[in-house]
């Protein structure tokens, strides 16, 4: 049951966001860009994040085996 | 008539308040998306030093927010005390925006802000980092909607002058939202939001460095805020192209004095790099120019002219010989409404109203206005011509200079070198200040460029102002300097506190640390921040 309601939620979102893209790809491309855009710059900060504590853990393994 | 001087202080009084709110509200529009960014890096991996980024720096988030609510509520004010005329005129298109924004999109930063601040410890991960997001939204909704009303006085689309109720009427709100010029400068001043944040933090950050304090914390900030800035740059000069390209369309005065063009030329146009405009002679000095680029950058083609001075003087002059009869049959059907002839005549030149207007400063009475009179008219449609070419050329140079700034960084942090390039974190300090800068030049180029038009071809600057008198509008000037004055000063002397202070360390008391911490590349044990201990 709460996968089902889970899908429904995500359904009805995915049905938005669909519905939501197509007025504003249409009508308003620039805000359009913006909202993916924006997405994007946040989940590749995000991931340069992420980035940075695998560099440090690889740099402190190789530091580890060269001891 | 309302007298000039007090026209002049209105405009130097909203000038000055707009000059010292927008030092706030880019800031807050970036840093918001950052701390989503942070939080959600926390929330995916649970590494607590994510989680210390996001409450340090919605600390400094914070200081700035209240501060800038705090300098926009005036501003609101000053439409119905100091542009009575004005929002008489339009209130009826320029008012929905507003209210939206006050009702939805303020309403709903301002509640989800103190979740964020109060409910770390009383929401789960999930709903801390929701309630993030939507301020991050929330904030940028709210500028949408200010730039959205900002935009109808750019470029009055989805909206008709009544001649009966005397104002300007709504009739589409999806002309006015989706403008190209609303768009697009939503989009570049958002963006410019997300650039001063990434520079802040980056400098912030640099500071922490060249400190040896909280390494972690600075190393990790700095490596997201460049990120997102290198990127983020790269849209505000994208969607900067994108306005000037509309301006050359809907405010070809604006884009003339932007690009300092006296005579129009044939294609390819020359670009001016540097001159020295002179609005009397019509002239530029000493100029610097760069071949065929004009065309190519306002045109996206070679072949493509741009109007100059000369030719949009001509222009108004012709519209204001139109806008005379729309005027006076305006006069006509103030007095009898039901006058056929009259509102014909006004239906045949409806679309040159504002430039009747225009003249009316020179020519109250219409019927006897004279050709000097009309040249005089037509020549104040063309703005202050030096300083729009120059806040124009400031805020493009610093723009690259970020681009340049942000690219360098970048490198310099993916390679995990950046703690030992001591003289690029002392420069990135000292960039703090760029983007503020620019900011303030991009709101100097959009409204002085704007002049002398409050709504672009339609109510002239002249007529908007309230009556009041110059005392009353000395005084208040004084008192808004004076107070937004320490407005900056507390703001300054809180950020400069916290982030003296640092951010508190987990478990501890949030004293500032010594430099405790090695700076070499990656030979931080990820351990010392980056266990999984908290749920």
């Amino acid at each position: 049951m709460r996968t089902f309601l889970y899908f429904l939620l995500f359904m009805f979102l995915a049905v938005a966001v669909t519905i939501l893209a197509a007025i504003l790809g249409y009508e308003g491309a620039w805000y359009f860009a913006w909202l993916i855009g924006t997405a994007m710059l946040v989940l590749i900060s995000a991931a340069g994040g992420a980035l940075l504590d695998a560099q440090e853990a690889s740099a402190a393994e190789a530091g580890r085996e060269q001891s | 008539m309302i007298n000039g001087t007090v026209v002049d202080l209105s405009r130097v009084q909203f000038a000055a308040t707009a000059l010292y709110h927008f030092l706030f509200v880019p800031l807050t529009l970036g840093l918001a998306f950052l701390l989503a960014a942070m939080e959600t890096v926390y929330v995916t991996t649970g590494k607590p030093i994510y989680k210390q980024m996001a409450q340090f720096w919605g600390k400094l988030f914070m200081i700035n927010f209240a501060l800038g609510v705090a300098t926009g509520l005036t501003m609101e004010f000053q439409f119905g005390t100091n542009w009575s005329f004005y929002s008489g005129f339009i209130g009826d298109i320029f008012g929905a925006p507003l209210a939206i924004e006050g009702l939805m999109a303020f309403f709903m930063e301002s509640t989800f802000v103190g979740l964020m601040v109060f409910g770390w410890e009383r929401l789960s991960k999930g709903q801390h980092l929701a309630v993030t997001w939507l301020v991050a939204f929330a904030a940028n909704l709210s500028a949408l909607w200010i730039l959205v009303a900002n935009s109808f006085m750019q470029d009055p689309a989805g909206a008709t002058f009544d001649p009966f109720t005397m104002r300007m009427q709504l009739t589409s709100f999806r002309k006015l939202i989706f403008s190209p010029d609303a768009q697009s400068k939503f989009v570049h001043t958002s963006i410019a939001g997300y650039v001063t944040a990434a520079v802040f933090v980056t400098g912030v950050s640099a500071f922490y460095l060249l400190r040896k304090r909280h390494i972690p914390l600075a190393k990790r900030s700095l490596r997201m805020a460049v990120l997102f800035g290198v990127l983020a740059t790269i849209g505000v000069i994208t969607l900067g192209d994108a306005l000037g390209f509309v301006a050359g369309r809907v405010q070809p005065t604006k884009l003339a004095a932007m690009e300092g063009l006296w005579k129009s030329e044939s294609a390819p146009m020359p670009f001016n790099l540097i001159a020295f405009p002179s609005q009397r002679e019509q002239k530029d000095y000493d100029a610097v120019q760069v071949p065929d680029l004009l065309s190519l950058l306002v045109t996206h083609s070679l072949g493509g002219t741009v109007l100059g001075v000369d030719a949009l003087e001509r222009r108004a002059q012709r519209r204001i010989e139109q806008g005379i009869p729309a005027v006076q049959a305006l006069h006509v059907l103030a007095r009898d409404p039901t006058n056929a002839a009259a509102l014909a005549q006004f239906d045949a030149h409806r679309r040159d109203l504002g430039y009747g207007f225009l003249l009316q400063r020179y020519a109250p009475n219409l019927s006897q206005a004279t050709a000097a009179q009309v040249r005089a008219a037509a020549r104040d449609t063309i703005p202050f011509v030096a300083a729009v070419f120059w806040s124009f050329r400031v805020m493009v140079g610093l723009g690259l200079l970020m681009l340049a700034f942000f690219v360098l960084a970048a490198l310099y942090s993916l390679r995990d070198v950046v703690q030992n390039k001591r003289w690029f974190l002392r420069a990135a300090v000292w960039m703090i200040p760029v983007p503020f800068l620019a900011n303030e030049c991009g709101w100097l180029v959009a409204e002085l460029g704007r002049q002398p038009w409050t709504v672009f071809d339609v109510l002239p600057t002249w007529m908007s102002a309230s009556t009041h008198s110059v005392a009353y509008m000395v005084f208040s000037l004084i008192g808004f300097l004076g107070l937004y004055s320490i407005f900056i000063v507390i703001e300054l002397y809180l950020l400069v506190r916290a982030i003296r202070h640092g951010p508190a360390e987990p478990g501890g008391s949030g004293a500032p640390q010594g430099g405790h911490a090695p700076l070499a590349g990656g030979a931080v044990p990820a351990a010392a921040y980056g266990n999984k201990a908290e749920g």
